[in-house]
């Protein structure tokens, strides 16, 4: 489980994305499934993330960004420098990445 | 009966060559023209996730447009103009013998001038200096500046539009031209597709919006690889297309050459997402049903695809999934290939430049590689996909072109039978 000050964060930044209240929502939900974020939105929610964070995240590590606690767990491995990202991201828990779903 | 239209002149500027012989060697040899983005001076690459392109080499106004009518325009209409001229040439019309009013412009551009956009709405932001805006910036930002310019240089008098449907523009204007003879309003039409936007602001908006190719920075070439399992993502090119396009009385009465014939189009609307295609590509196989209902051909008339195959996993997916949902066991017979492995994904040029490689393939029999179609995906195999040249006789072509903003292109050429 990842830190919850960043799950909070990270619910926080979709809460006002999904203009719902924050309590409604929890770290086992799935960005797409559960919350109806399609891949477009998800993008949106990682630019915000991003900036929240000081981060850059790779296209490839987009693979596996599928609920709110593996994009809390990703952050929290990515602001541990001394322990690799690699190893504390969480197993991909769909094979649909958001850049999966798009584009023209 | 529809009357007749037909493609008599070709141009191209392209990553792959300026003019069409080049173009169509490279094209054949399954040449690749992508290459690294070396820096968009005065800053560095390292904040892009992508940093590779289909950059045009050895572009010069100078040399290629031949005259000071390119100093007032901005990169993807100097494009234009020059392949325009190539394509007029080529098909050997002289507009001094036409009557001007007959002969149109359609243009195709999905961004227009962004060379100079970018840099002047930087230098007013950080100077603060209103009064020091270039007096050309508003025409040649106008997304029409580059039929305006082909009006100039030719003195064609016709219609002059342009259409701006992003990925699909100039598949929409080869259409839009098709209809514009049919219903009498132009002998000829000068169809031009044209896109530079390989700049700073926009580039970094195709990496923010995770649409482009990142895995293969280091091997530039490798990363455009339509159908491949290991395509992800387009890579962003530039250039331009220009088609000469006429009814077939206006072509016999001055006895011109021809390509091929322009059959039929289709324009629809997925009215579903601003950037992601409907997944089970029904849209997509209608369009390409009703262009081939308007061109009044059969499915089994069909033997060459120039699809649209942007290289997206998605995509690429779809469009798969289309032509089989269409053809179902001919899907595997029909010969496909996707232009966008050998220049990258020239947006609004896409459409024209395909449109060129098909009428070369139904005049010449010959149809170009796939590039990096290595691994093929199973989840868009296709019989007919090939990493190698391949010879065939074709009847009738399709050419797809999908948009952002949910629009659908499908174009039908087929042989020009007298």
């Amino acid at each position: 489980m990842a830190d919850r000050a960043i799950v909070d964060k990270i619910i926080q930044a979709l809460a006002e994305y999904l203009k719902r209240d924050a309590a409604t929502i929890t770290a086992s939900h799935h960005l797409r499934d559960d919350l109806g974020l399609d891949s477009m939105a998800v993008i949106e929610l990682l630019y915000k993330i991003e900036e929240t964070f000081d981060l850059q995240i790779p296209d490839q590590d987009l693979v596996g960004l599928a609920t709110v606690g593996s994009v809390a767990s990703y952050v929290e491995g990515r602001l541990a420098p001394a322990k690799p990202a690699a190893k504390k991201t969480p197993k991909p828990t769909t094979t649909k990445s958001p850049k999966k779903r798009k584009a023209k | 009966m529809a009357s007749r239209v037909v493609i008599t002149g070709i141009g191209v500027v392209s990553p792959i060559g300026i003019g069409v012989d080049t173009f169509w060697t490279a094209a054949m040899a399954g040449q690749s023209g992508i290459s690294a983005i070396t820096s968009f001076d005065p800053f560095p690459m390292d904040g892009y996730r992508s940093k590779v392109a289909g950059q045009v080499r050895g572009f010069s106004p100078e040399q290629h447009i031949g005259s000071s009518l390119g100093d007032r325009v901005d990169r993807y209409a100097q494009f234009a103009l020059a392949a325009s001229r190539e394509a007029l040439s080529d098909s050997g019309m002289q507009m001094e013998k036409e009557s001007p009013h007959r002969v149109g412009i359609i243009v195709g551009a999905g961004m227009g001038g962004m060379v100079m956009g970018e840099r002047e709405i930087t230098q007013l932001y950080l100077h603060q200096k209103p009064h020091r805006v270039h007096p050309n910036f508003i025409p040649v930002i106008t997304l029409n500046s580059a039929s305006g310019i082909v009006a100039m240089a030719t003195g064609a008098k016709g219609p002059n539009l342009t259409i701006s449907t992003a990925c699909s523009s100039s598949a929409h204007a080869l259409g839009q031209a098709l209809q514009c003879i049919r219903t009498g309003q132009a002998d000829a039409v000068i169809v031009v597709g044209a896109d530079a936007s390989i700049t700073p602001l926009v580039f970094a908006g195709f990496c923010s919006l995770r649409a482009l190719s990142s895995k293969f920075n280091d091997q530039p070439e490798r990363a455009s690889r339509p159908f491949d399992r290991n395509r992800d993502g387009f890579v962003m090119g530039e250039g331009a297309g220009a088609l000469i396009v006429e009814s077939l009385s206006h072509a016999k009465k001055r006895r011109a050459r021809v390509y091929a014939e322009l059959a039929g189009y289709a324009a629809t609307s997925e009215a579903y997402h601003m950037v992601i295609p409907r997944e089970d590509g029904e849209e997509v196989a209608t369009t390409m049903k009703l262009a081939l209902n308007a061109a009044d051909i059969s499915p089994s008339e069909v033997d060459y695809i120039n699809a649209h195959a942007t290289s997206t996993l998605i995509g690429d997916a779809v469009e798969s999934k289309a032509i089989r949902a269409l053809f179902k066991n001919r899907a595997d017979k029909i010969a496909i290939s996707a232009t966008k492995s050998l220049v990258g994904h020239t947006l609004g040029a896409a459409g024209a430049i395909g449109a060129i490689a098909t009428t070369l393939s139904i005049h010449t029999g010959q149809i170009h590689p796939t590039a990096n179609y290595d691994d093929p995906d199973p989840g868009c195999r296709l019989g007919g996909i090939s990493h190698d040249p391949q010879e065939k006789k074709i009847r009738a072509a399709l050419l797809n072109a999908f948009g952002f903003g949910s629009n659908n292109a499908a174009v039908v050429l087929k042989r020009f039978r007298p």
